[in-house]
C-alpha cells in the first residue's frame, strides 16, 4: 500500500460534508435541540444546488441550497419550539419531507444531462476554518456560552434573561446554512442530484457529535476518522489489510459499530447537554 | 392552540395542492388517480393489501414500544433482519413446519437486533433513538454483505437469495380476485392482542406506566429496567415477524434493498394511531394507498415522492394534535 496519501485525500474529501454537517449539528444539539432532520437538510440541500445550479451557476445553487436546507431547519424550530412536538418526531418529519419533496422536485425538474460542478478545495479548507471558529466561538463568545446555558437548562437560562426559543432559532439557522453547505458540496463531485444521495452521512454526522460529546473539535476529530474509514472502505474494496480480509460493507458499517460501543460502554451521558429535548 | 393547529393543518395541505400543481395535474385529478390505482381494481386492492402487510406489523412494533414511551426506529432494521433471518431459514428448511420454523426466526433475529438498544436503554441510559439508527445502517450493511456471499444464490447475477420452495409460502385467500394474505390475519391477532394486553393486564399497566412518566412508575415499584426490555424486545420481534412475513408472502426470497423503507412509513402509521391500538388498521390502511396508488401516480407524471411529502407532513400534523392533546391535561 504506497498510496497511503492517496486515501488520506479521498478520507479528507469524505469527511467534508460530515464536517459541517457536524458543526451544523452542534448548534442545534447544544442549544438544546435533537436534530436528526441534519440527513434531510443536506439532501435538500444538495437537490437545490443541482437544480439551480444548472441553470445560475454554481453560486447560485450555493444560494439556494443553503436557503432551503436553512428553511427546513426553520420548520424544525416552529415544530419544536411553538408547536412543542418531540424533537425526535419532528426529525422524522423534516426526514421525510425532504425525501419526499427532493424526489418530487427532481424527478419532474430535472435537465437530466447538464451538470454544475465546482471546486472542492475552498469547501474543504472551509470546513478547516469554520471547525476552528466554531471551536472559538464555542468557550469565548457571549452567543456560544449563551448556546450552552440554553442546552444545559433552558428553565435557568431563562431566569438568567436569556430567551430559549429565540437562541435555538439563531442556533437553528446556523445549522440551516452549515448543512446546506454541507448539501451543497456532496453534489461537487458528480453535478447531479440522485435519490437519497446523503445515504446516511446525516445520521453518521449525528454519530460523531455524539461520540465526542458535543464538542466542537473533538467531533470534528470524530467525522475525520469516519471520512478515512468510507475511504478505506472505498479504496480496499475486500482486499486484504493485514492478516484479515473484511469486506467492504464492514468499514461502512464501522462507525456505527464504533459509536454503539461507545454508547454502551462509558456510561455516555455525562456530557450530554442536559436540556436536551427540554422546554 | 386550536388556530395554531389549524394553521398547520391548512399550510400542509396547500403544500400538498401547490406541489401536485406544480406537477401540472389538479390536485383532485391526482386524488382520483391515487383511489383508482390502489382501491379501484381487484388487483389494486391487492396490491394495496400487500403494501400495507410489512406496514402493520412495523407499526405494531413501533407503537408497542411508543406505550412504554420508546421511539424504535430501528423498526427498519429489525425488519430487514427479520426477513433476512427468516429467508436463511426457510431455504433450508421446507415445508408447512420450515414455514413456522422460519416465522419464528424472523421474530427472534428481530428481537435480537433490538436487545443492544434495549440494554444500552434500560441499563446506561443511551438513547434508544440513536442506538436504533445506528443498529439501522448496520443491518443494511450486514444485509448487503450477506446477500453478496454466502446467502447469493450461486447463478444469479444481481446480489439476491435463491426462491423459497412454494411449499413454504404463506398462502393466500382470494375472494373476488383480490389477495388476502394469511400474514393479515396474524397482525390483525397481534393488534388484538396488545390491545387487551395493555387494557387488561397489571403488566400492561405498568408498562404503559413507565411510559407516561418513568420516574413516577419507578417510586410506584415499577421494574422500569425490565419494561424496557420488554418494551424493545416486543417491538423488534412484531418488526422481525413483519420481515419474514413479507418474505414467506410476497417476496419469496431476499435480496439487496430488500426494504423500501417501510420501517420508515410506519412510524407515520404508528404516530397517526396515537394511543389507540385499532387505528393501527386503518392508518396502515392509509399509508397502503398512498404506496400503491402512489405508483400510478408516478405513470401519470406526479413523482412518486409526493407519498413520502405525504408522510411527513402527516407526522407533524398528527404529533402537532397529540401534543396538544397532552397540554390540554395540565
Amino acid at each position: 500500500m504506497n498510496n497511503l496519501p492517496d486515501l488520506l485525500l479521498i478520507g479528507l474529501g469524505l469527511a467534508t460534508p460530515l464536517i459541517f454537517a457536524v458543526l451544523g449539528g452542534y448548534f442545534s444539539e447544544r442549544s438544546g435541540v435533537i436534530n436528526i432532520g441534519l440527513e434531510g437538510m443536506m439532501l435538500s440541500s444538495a437537490c437545490a444546488t443541482a437544480l439551480v445550479g444548472v441553470h445560475y451557476g454554481p453560486l447560485a445553487g450555493l444560494g439556494a441550497g443553503i436557503l432551503v436546507a436553512t428553511l427546513l431547519s426553520v420548520l424544525h424550530w416552529v415544530a419544536t419550539q411553538i408547536y412543542r412536538i418531540d424533537h425526535v418526531i419532528s426529525g422524522m418529519a423534516v426526514n421525510a419531507i425532504a425525501a419526499g419533496a427532493t424526489n418530487f422536485a427532481n424527478g419532474k425538474f430535472a435537465t437530466g444531462s447538464s451538470t454544475v460542478t465546482f471546486s472542492e478545495i475552498p469547501f474543504q479548507v472551509g470546513a478547516m476554518v469554520l471547525a476552528a471558529g466554531v471551536a472559538f466561538m464555542a468557550v469565548k463568545t457571549r452567543f456560544g456560552l449563551r448556546l450552552t446555558a440554553v442546552g444545559a437548562d433552558p428553565g435557568m437560562a431563562r431566569l438568567a434573561g436569556i430567551n430559549p426559543p429565540r437562541t435555538r432559532l439563531w442556533a437553528l439557522l446556523a445549522t440551516g446554512i452549515l448543512t446546506g453547505l454541507a448539501g451543497s458540496y456532496l453534489v461537487t463531485e458528480t453535478g447531479v442530484f440522485t435519490d437519497n444521495m446523503t445515504a446516511g452521512k446525516g445520521y453518521i454526522a449525528l454519530a460523531a457529535l455524539i461520540l465526542a460529546g458535543w464538542r466542537p473539535i473533538p467531533s470534528v476529530a470524530a467525522a475525520l476518522a469516519f471520512g478515512l474509514m468510507s475511504g478505506i472502505s472505498l479504496k480496499l474494496q475486500g482486499q486484504a489489510l493485514g492478516p484479515v480480509t473484511l469486506p467492504e460493507q464492514f468499514w461502512t458499517a464501522a462507525p456505527y459499530i464504533i459509536t454503539v460501543i461507545a454508547l454502551a460502554g462509558f456510561g455516555a451521558r455525562q456530557r450530554t447537554p442536559a436540556g436536551l429535548g427540554k422546554f | 392552540m386550536k388556530i395554531k393547529l389549524g394553521v398547520l393543518t391548512l399550510v400542509a395541505i396547500g403544500v400538498l395542492a401547490l406541489a401536485v400543481a406544480a406537477a401540472g395535474k389538479s390536485p383532485a385529478e391526482a386524488l382520483r388517480v391515487l383511489l383508482q390505482g390502489s382501491l379501484g381494481t381487484p388487483a389494486a386492492r391487492s396490491g394495496t393489501l400487500k403494501e400495507l402487510t410489512p406496514l402493520l406489523f412495523a407499526s405494531i412494533g413501533v407503537f408497542f414500544a411508543l406505550r412504554a414511551g420508546l421511539f424504535n426506529i430501528g423498526i427498519e432494521g429489525q425488519f430487514l433482519m427479520g426477513a433476512l433471518t427468516s429467508c436463511a431459514v426457510a431455504l433450508k428448511v421446507t415445508g408447512p413446519g420450515g414455514m413456522v420454523l422460519a416465522l419464528g426466526a424472523g421474530a427472534f433475529a428481530g428481537a435480537l437486533w433490538a436487545l443492544p438498544a434495549g440494554l444500552i436503554k434500560a441499563y446506561r441510559n443511551g438513547h434508544e433513538v440513536i442506538t436504533t439508527i445506528m443498529f439501522n445502517n448496520i443491518a443494511t450493511a450486514f444485509a448487503a454483505w450477506a446477500v453478496a456471499g454466502p446467502l447469493k444464490a450461486p447463478d444469479a447475477g444481481s446480489p439476491t437469495s435463491d426462491n423459497i420452495d412454494p411449499s413454504t409460502w404463506i398462502g393466500f385467500w382470494a375472494v373476488g380476485g383480490v389477495r388476502i394474505s394469511h400474514g393479515i390475519w396474524i397482525g390483525i391477532l397481534l393488534v388484538a392482542g396488545m390491545w387487551a394486553w395493555l387494557r387488561f393486564r397489571v403488566a400492561g399497566y405498568e408498562f404503559r406506566c413507565v411510559g407516561e412518566n418513568a420516574t413516577a412508575a419507578k417510586y410506584a415499584g415499577v421494574n422500569v429496567p425490565q419494561q424496557i426490555m420488554r418494551a424493545m424486545l416486543v417491538s423488534g420481534a412484531a418488526g422481525g415477524l413483519g420481515g419474514a412475513i413479507q418474505v414467506l408472502s410476497y417476496e419469496h426470497r431476499f435480496y439487496d434493498g430488500f426494504s423500501p423503507g417501510y420501517g420508515f412509513d410506519s412510524l407515520g402509521v404508528a404516530l397517526m394511531a396515537g394511543s389507540q391500538a385499532w387505528l393501527l388498521l386503518p392508518a396502515s390502511a392509509l399509508f397502503g394507498i398512498l404506496a400503491q396508488g402512489g405508483t400510478r401516480l408516478d405513470i401519470m407524471g406526479v413523482p412518486k415522492g409526493i407519498t413520502v411529502l405525504v408522510l411527513g407532513l402527516v407526522i407533524l400534523v398528527a404529533a402537532a394534535i397529540r401534543y396538544r392533546r397532552e397540554d390540554s391535561v395540565e
